[in-house]
């Protein structure tokens, strides 16, 4: 248990690490679906198989080919080396970086820290989803952000067809411009 | 012996042995499929296909490993190397792994999940990353223009191929695969592919789109960027592309025959046969590759913009309509269900 743990945190770790450092954006999107999967084993450990595989599905499998695929529409291969953006940024970053140290600093010191071993939390896909829905208990407030969420999902998906949507009368284009 | 069978059943070896099982199981299966594909593709068009090599050519896959192992595997000097290299094995292994799920018989399941339908759709999403790392790797014109038709392909089509699982999770009520298997007992008129006949199509297209065949093979396409995103590979490399490929398709032939075709279930009671189901498991799923196959050696390619409308503009609202029908006459009649 503690060498899986071991593994996990380190590829965790390791993956995130590089992800800041590389100069190559592409490489740094693809270190960021290592980290993702590291989180992925985590989950595995603490008996929660269902956000294990959520986490699969939506952060490797779609946010990071979304932004791999945003990187490759809007730069050329060649060009990806990005140095001066990360200087000239330094001090804000630097600034962000050490309020998340702070706090998670803070939330270290606080929380108590047994083990490796996983807790008491619902099992069951169908009772994670009850819960979501504020049955069996759960505080009814949580089917209301259920709402809403799905309200914003919709409005995403109601602007990026707004957006994208050719206007009557321009040609049809079916090639990927250069 | 029965203290070794016992020892090797505790938790890390049951693990390891299960993994090295599932590799030599889906590696002779491409070499198998890569056969069957050159035998139906060479009765198709009314020639012989490959008769040298043993009875009737059967032994051709073993000839076709050992070619692929002693040729060299070049690289292109501008390449991204690790990529490039890390791509096939991106590919192969979630391709892979998916069959650590699979029920093949009564009891014979590596790994019951409880949300084994969700465990299939997150490791197969990741297939679109390995296709995006060997379209990237290559540095080459055509890798690129394959792999983001791939990735765009592979997007597009998750959406109804997730779609038309919730028919089957909300009859079975279950998200484990055994559970689904088991719903389905008694007779072949239980199996799901009757009350989800629409669903049923739609996974079947949506699977081909998955696994890159044809008619949906854009990101290959070889007649126009002469193989895509595997222009760059050679050898061993190429090969392990290849067998992710296959593997795919014999997985999704066999995720389409434990949801909709019933799983190891036999058509009638009385071809029961214990725990020799799996030959129904078997057959079903041959049956299932045998008319993607056919289908491949038929039909023509679609265009990219025929491709993306039929997926959103058809397969998706057939999905939400189907939705709607059975969880209505789920509602209706809840005694049936």
């Amino acid at each position: 248990m503690l060498i899986a743990f071991i593994f996990l945190a380190s590829m965790t770790l390791i993956s995130a690490l590089a992800v800041v450092l590389s100069r190559n954006v592409v490489h740094s999107a693809l270190f960021m679906s290592g980290s993702f999967l590291g989180v992925a084993g985590f989950f595995v450990m603490l008996n929660a198989p269902a956000l294990a595989a959520f986490q699969v599905l939506i952060y490797v499998g779609a946010v990071t080919v979304v932004i791999l695929f945003g990187i490759m529409f809007t730069q050329r291969p060649q060009v990806r080396r990005f140095r001066l953006i990360i200087n000239r940024q330094m001090w804000s970053g630097l600034f962000v970086a050490l309020g998340v140290g702070a706090f998670l600093a803070y939330i270290l010191s606080i929380q108590d820290w047994v083990g490796t071993s996983p807790g008491y939390g619902p099992r069951e896909t169908a009772e994670l989803g009850e819960i979501l829905l504020g049955l069996n208990g759960a505080p009814e407030i949580f089917s209301l952000l259920f709402e809403v969420i799905s309200v914003l999902l919709l409005v995403a998906v109601v602007a990026a067809i707004v957006v994208s949507r050719r206007k009557t009368g321009e040609g049809i284009d079916r090639g990927v411009e250069e | 012996m029965g203290t070794v069978l016992q020892y090797l059943d505790q938790e890390p070896f049951r693990f390891l042995l299960s993994v090295g099982a599932i590799l030599f199981l889906v590696l002779n299966l491409a070499a198998v499929f890569t056969m069957a594909e050159r035998k139906t593709s060479a009765y198709i068009q009314l020639r012989y296909g490959p008769n040298r090599v043993g009875p009737r050519g059967l032994l051709q896959p073993a000839a076709d490993v050992f070619k692929l192992f002693s040729k060299e595997n070049l690289s292109p000097s501008r390449a991204d190397l690790w990529i490039f290299l890390g791509a096939p094995i991106a590919m192969f292994i979630p391709a892979a792994l998916v069959w650590l799920v699979v029920p093949f018989a009564p009891n014979a399941v590596i790994a019951d999940l409880n949300v084994a339908i969700v465990f299939f759709i997150a490791v197969t999403s990741i297939g679109a990353l390995g296709l995006i790392m060997a379209g990237y790797g290559s540095r080459s014109t055509f890798s690129l223009l394959g792999a983001m038709r791939g990735a765009a392909q592979m997007i597009s089509y998750e959406v109804p191929l997730i779609l038309s699982l919730l028919g089957v999770i909300m009859l079975s009520g279950s998200l484990s695969l055994v559970d689904v298997v088991n719903a389905q007992g008694g007779g072949f008129w239980h199996w799901y592919f009757l009350p989800q006949l629409p669903m049923f199509i739609v996974f079947y297209i949506a699977g081909i789109a998955e696994a890159r065949r044809v008619p949906f093979d854009l990101p290959e396409g070889e007649s126009e960027i002469v193989g895509g995103f595997m222009v760059e590979y050679s050898g061993m490399t190429w090969g392990l592309i290849q067998a992710a490929e296959f593997a795919s398709m014999g997985l999704i032939s066999a995720i389409t025959a434990t949801l909709f075709l019933g799983g190891w279930q036999p058509p009638i009671e009385a071809l029961d046969f214990g725990n020799f189901n799996w030959i129904w498991f078997g057959l079903k799923t041959a049956l299932l590759v045998f008319t993607f196959q056919w289908i491949r050696w038929s039909l023509p390619r679609l265009r990219m913009d025929q491709l993306m409308d039929f997926g959103w503009k058809i397969l998706v609202p057939i999905c939400l309509i189907w939705l709607f029908v059975t969880a209505g006459l789920m509602l209706l009649f809840p005694s049936v269900f």
